[in-house]
């Protein structure tokens, strides 16, 4: 019987066009308008070692080459991994897409390129600058020969590294912090299936909860029954955002998957929560409670730095008993201590703080449940 | 006795929604709570279903108090509220196995339930259809089979009939009583007094929360002094004939509005003979003839004074 009220339920839940948009699509469409909008801001400021090829002159060109070989950022990072080959294989390899450009001569060297882009404005600008240097120091050594032995050629080459590498492989922490409110917002979206199942079974709520009240079903039963269909259809849809964001535009959560899926289901249940709760407790008509649910919900992802990621480290720091009880913050921040701490502490405080709002929320809307019949309907 | 409920009170704030109400419902019989809108039909059921609570008073069903949680009571009740209560994303078949799951526990057993009420409302061709993709006179017939698959003993409709074209409004007429010629109780409130004389037993007329008059539709009529209701098509009557007209035996009330005469009487034999002579005698012209007898809606407006669908 159990079995079949949860099934039927749950039915309805993935039959109701609107909630499916919002609940699956919406995510997934947002989750690709960062993806749009930040993926330029990534390649910016990372930086990897660009695939060259240098088409040698003969001896002369060995200096130039040791040039090239030297350069390096001031991480560290080499800029060039560079292929040595004849200018044919050269524009085969530009050709096929191996290499970002290719080099000939040194003395005046040119550059080859394919396209116009970050990668080749990086090596036009290198070449430039060493084009310059080179015609500074035949300037100087023609007014001055001792110049090498003042020492004046290494002052003259003397500069800063243009490129700067981020320290380690991880995405900028800024631009996570949308997707985990993104992840995190949608776990609290789970508050509008809250409500739909209060509203459905209580008799001053709707037509519905009138007949499923006046049936031989305990309402209890019939309320975790349909609670946990909710779960499951919304759960189910953090799981298909998680798979989009992860495979299809690869943001990069670190590597506790396990303990992010974790997190994830204890926000799902505190977000049927807390629709419940508002929807047992709030005391107005259903389209009140709907709008209470989403200031609640948004005012929480504001507050996570989902529109602003400042906004986030602003209540942090003057507001801290905000963070603590807001769920959306909980959880961006949870999932955001995965991905920067080596060990939990943070995480395993932020998921029991939300566990504990979970349960507040979940023994309140029982409590209300539990009444069996209404001053008026 | 199936229903039994003594002196209910119900208030909201100062308004007095049920003013120590009495009803008794006998087993087998089709009992019609008749009253205008606003009355206190619903809340009353609200309160037998112990949905809503009251101030005072005792409701009994099969013999044992009402309670929210006698859910050994609940599962022999059958209710059809007003609004149609189903879920939009399930088809007719399903909301209607549904509703019969939250009673029944095995599930070929709602498998045949669930095919008996649908053939019960005639719903055979539309079964894969959606609650949206039905007519309102469909849509209400999906509302009865929700409420009766799991065969209750007792059940309760609340204005089923409400909004619903004639055809349906018949199906559905004639599967109440169907339902009780199978053994239901039926409890039918409206304001459709040709519904309830039509369909009930034994009839509560209940205005501003009390019961004003009960017993079967002959019993009501028999209560109140119209005897027969004579309308006449009369095109011009001089003051004086319908003066003349009052003065008649067993006649009490005489009007003429917009070319019809409008004459009420008592019990009594050959009242319509007396009157079209006396047309005659006077040599007033007139056209059709009609002769009614009371309506519920005489009693009605006999007891309180106002017309039942004020």
């Amino acid at each position: 019987m159990s079995i079949q009220l949860y099934i039927t339920r749950l039915k309805c839940l993935v039959r109701n066009k609107e909630a499916m948009f919002w609940c699956y699509l919406f995510p997934i469409l947002l989750a690709s308008c960062f993806f749009f909008a930040f993926n330029n801001l990534w390649k910016i400021e990372y930086f990897d070692t660009l695939p060259i090829a240098y088409v040698s002159e003969g001896e002369e060109s060995e200096s130039f080459e040791q040039v090239l070989e030297a350069a390096e950022t001031s991480e560290g990072v080499k800029m060039f991994d560079i292929a040595y080959c004849d200018e044919v294989v050269a524009k085969q390899l530009l050709e096929k897409g191996d290499i970002e450009a290719y080099i000939v001569g040194s003395t005046k060297p040119e550059l080859y390129v394919k396209g116009s882009g970050l990668n080749e404005t990086i090596i036009k600008s290198y070449l430039d600058t060493y084009r310059q240097m080179s015609v500074t120091v035949t300037t100087i050594l023609k007014s001055n020969p001792n110049a090498i032995e003042e020492g004046l050629i290494d002052d003259v080459m003397q500069h800063d590294t243009y490129i700067e590498a981020v320290k380690d492989d991880k995405k900028p922490a800024e631009l996570l912090v949308y997707f985990y409110a993104l992840l995190a917002f949608s776990c609290i979206f789970a508050a509008n299936w809250g409500l739909d199942e209060v509203v459905n079974i209580q008799a001053n709520l709707s037509g519905r909860g009138a007949r499923v009240s006046v049936s031989s079903i305990p309402k209890m039963k019939l309320f975790l029954c349909n609670i946990l269909a909710a779960f499951t259809a919304h759960f189910g849809s953090l799981i298909l955002l998680f798979f989009y964001m992860y495979f299809i535009i690869k943001v990069d959560f670190g590597n506790n998957l396990l303990y992010l899926f974790a997190v994830c289901m204890v926000g799902s249940f505190a977000g049927l929560g807390m629709g419940a709760f508002i929807g047992v407790w709030v005391k107005k008509k259903a389209e009140v409670k709907e709008a209470i649910l989403t200031i609640a919900t948004l005012g929480g992802a504001f507050l996570s730095g989902m529109m602003m990621p400042d906004i986030k480290y602003m209540v942090a720091t003057k507001f801290p008993l905000l963070s603590y009880i807001n769920p959306v913050n909980l959880l961006t921040d949870s999932m955001y201590s995965l991905y920067y701490y080596d060990t939990y502490e943070r995480y395993y405080t932020n998921t029991l703080l939300l566990g504990v709002i979970a349960i507040i929320f979940g023994i309140l809307a029982i409590v209300g449940i539990r009444r069996k019949n209404y001053a008026s309907i | 006795m199936v229903v039994k409920v003594d002196g209910l009170v119900k208030r909201y704030d100062k308004l007095v929604a049920l003013d120590y109400l009495d009803l008794q419902v006998e087993e087998g019989e089709i009992f019609g709570l008749l009253g205008p809108n606003g009355s206190g039909k619903t809340t009353a059921i609200n309160c037998i279903l112990s949905l809503l609570k009251y101030d005072k008073g005792n409701i009994e069903i099969f013999g044992k108090p009402m309670g929210p949680n006698a859910y050994h009571i609940k599962k022999d009740i059958g209710i059809i509220m007003q609004n149609v209560a189903v879920f939009d994303e399930l088809t007719v078949y399903e909301n209607i196995s549904y509703f019969c799951s939250l009673y029944i526990k095995d599930r070929e057993e709602v498998k045949r339930l669930t095919q008996e009420a649908i053939e019960f409302v005639s719903l055979e061709e539309f079964k894969k259809f959606y609650p949206k993709k039905l007519s309102g006179g469909l849509l209400r017939r999906l509302n009865i089979a929700c409420g009766i698959v799991h065969k209750p003993k007792l059940i309760i409709l609340d204005e089923p009939t409400v909004a619903v074209d004639p055809q349906s409004r018949n199906k559905i007429l004639e599967g109440i009583k169907k339902l009780n010629e199978e053994g239901a109780t039926i409890i039918y409130t409206s304001h459709y007094m040709e519904e309830v004389e039509q369909i009930c037993s034994n009839i509560a007329i209940i205005d501003k929360g009390r019961v004003i008059a009960q017993g079967t539709k002959d019993d009501l009529k028999a209560m109140i002094s119209i005897g027969e209701k004579i309308s006449m098509e009369v095109f011009r009557i001089e003051e004086e004939a319908l003066e003349e007209l009052r003065r008649l035996p067993n006649i009490y009330s005489v009007e003429h509005r917009e070319n019809l005469l409008e004459i009420k009487s008592k019990k009594g034999k050959n009242n319509l003979v007396s009157v079209l002579e006396f047309m005659q005698r006077m040599n007033i012209n007139f056209g059709k003839v009609i002769t009614e007898v009371p309506t519920l809606n005489d009693v009605f407006l006999e007891i309180t004074g106002k017309e039942l669908r004020d």
